[in-house]
């Protein structure tokens, strides 16, 4: 898979992140989420895993292993979606709830 | 009254349906033995049985060796070996006839290097020791019935051509840590249900977690399709080395007649237990549409009857086994059983318990029992109960 050792990807790679950045203090600004540093330490944390899940597939399927690519990848996949419910939960530490933000509104 | 009929007919319709199965799959003739024995003996012409031991002759009419068979049971069912002894007493081959084993238990057991091992190996000094001829952890099962399989051919040409008594191994009965554990988790779940509120809540916690440590991540012994499809074609495993399996099997069948509802699965089920820790980090769940539920309750039912279906016909109990148990506790499976874990924890996140509303094969079983218990209840006591 030559994509993976080409600068394309890792160009990508790079903007999808930083889409990720902004999205993410987007959506924190909208619902008045309090950013912290250790909020975005925990996605430091949590983008270093998922890239790891993808070099791990890209370096596997290079290597010529589809079948650690698939497993490996389903393993460090499914690690890295738990990690990121459990960031968004972290994320959403200090939000006002719904309820109040309905209460205000009206 | 109606309903009732209804439900009787729908039980009669699929256990007829599956005792036609088995009945096909039983009228399978035995496997031929000469067949494997002339592989071991690739000079044989002609063979000769008696007391079940088989004598190979060339075409000289000079005797090459003798070959029986031996059968244990392993994980899906009985496993067919013939071993073969040269005039020397040497062990001149080992040739599968037949098994039953899930195929990744049977590929984990290396059948095939071991019985390459014992090769020219005197009949009176093979070393049984499986693990260490060819460094084979897990699929404990397989290699057990592998082994003893080996032994009994080999004892009954022992005794049979060189008049020596090999002695079989005793096998004691086994009542570990596993079977103490089950025991406690069925009657923490029978204690739970004589309790209400927060209480059976958290029995039903400690109960589950400590069923997903030892029935699941320490021995990977929960209830699969496969084990009681093997039940169901009159393939028991031996109690003395088995009794987890029936203690499980137990459990569920008796509670679910008894209560209609099972308590293997709410207080012992590892897979269950791995599905709620895993929808606690999500925090609350999605709520389905209650037609979406039932659909997919009636296309695993449909799959579960297709899986038992073709076991039965196949008298191959292991083939129906989709479960990715063995994925997630002991990290062996097959690429469709990863995926399917996948996206059973992944939905776990949004969905309560997925595959236990969804793919579970023991919820149509336990659906059936359901449905027994309600057709032979007397009416009135359906009413005040249900």
């Amino acid at each position: 898979m030559q994509i993976f050792n080409s600068g394309f990807f890792w160009f990508a790679e790079g903007i999808l992140f930083c889409v990720m950045v902004l999205g993410m203090r987007a959506v924190a600004r909208d619902r008045s989420i309090p950013l912290t540093w250790w909020k975005w330490l925990a996605f430091g944390v949590w983008v270093l895993l998922a890239g790891f899940t993808v070099a791990f597939v890209g370096t596997s399927v290079g290597e010529g292993e589809p079948t650690a690519a698939v497993r490996g990848g389903l393993m460090f996949g499914f690690v890295a979606i738990v990690a990121a419910v459990v960031l968004w939960r972290v994320w959403m530490i200090g939000a006002p709830s719904r309820t109040t933000e309905k209460v205000a509104e009206s | 009254m109606r309903n009732r009929r209804r439900t009787l007919l729908r039980i009669l319709i699929v256990v007829e349906a599956l005792a036609l199965a088995l009945a096909f799959g039983r009228t399978r003739a035995a496997p031929d033995l000469t067949v494997p024995i002339g592989e071991i003996f690739s000079e044989a012409t002609s063979f000769a049985e008696e007391h079940g031991v088989f004598r190979a002759y060339d075409g000289d009419g000079r005797l090459l060796g003798w070959a029986a068979s031996g059968s244990e049971s392993g994980y899906g069912g009985p496993m067919l070996l013939v071993a073969g002894i040269d005039t020397l007493g040497r062990v001149a081959g080992v040739k599968l006839v037949e098994q039953r084993e899930t195929p990744i238990f049977w590929r984990m057991a290396r059948a095939p290097e071991y019985f390459k091992a014992l090769v020219d190996t005197p009949y009176d000094e093979i070393d049984y020791d499986y693990g260490e001829v060819i460094g084979v952890t897990g699929a404990t099962i397989s290699s057990g019935a592998i082994v003893a399989s080996i032994r009994e051919s080999v004892a009954q040409v022992a005794g049979e051509a060189f008049d020596v008594n090999l002695p079989l191994p005793a096998r004691p009965f086994e009542f570990g840590l596993l079977e103490i554990a089950i025991l406690i988790l069925l009657i923490a779940g029978v204690t739970a249900q004589k309790v209400t509120g927060p209480t059976r809540q958290r029995i039903r916690w400690a109960s589950q977690v400590a069923g997903l440590i030892v029935i699941g991540f320490w021995k990977d012994s929960p209830i699969t399709l496969a084990k009681l499809a093997a039940l169901m074609s009159g393939f028991f495993p031996d109690p003395r080395n088995s009794l987890a399996i029936y203690l499980l099997i137990a459990g569920f069948v008796v509670t679910s007649i008894a209560w209609g509802r099972n308590i293997y699965c709410l207080y012992a089920c590892p897979f269950g237990a791995a599905q709620r820790c895993v929808g606690l980090i999500a925090g609350k769940g999605l709520k389905l549409p209650p037609w979406s539920v039932r659909l997919m309750g009636h296309v695993r039912n449909l799959i579960v009857f297709a899986a038992i279906f073709m076991a039965f016909l196949t008298l191959q109990p292991a083939l129906s086994s989709y479960e990715p148990f063995a994925a997630l506790f002991s990290l062996h499976g097959s690429t469709l059983q990863w995926l399917l874990l996948f996206i059973v924890l992944v939905a776990s996140l949004a969905i309560r318990e997925p595959w236990c509303n969804f793919f579970c094969p023991m919820r149509s079983v336990e659906i059936l029992l359901q449905d027994i218990r309600r057709v032979f209840r007397k009416p009135s006591q359906a009413k005040s109960h249900d």
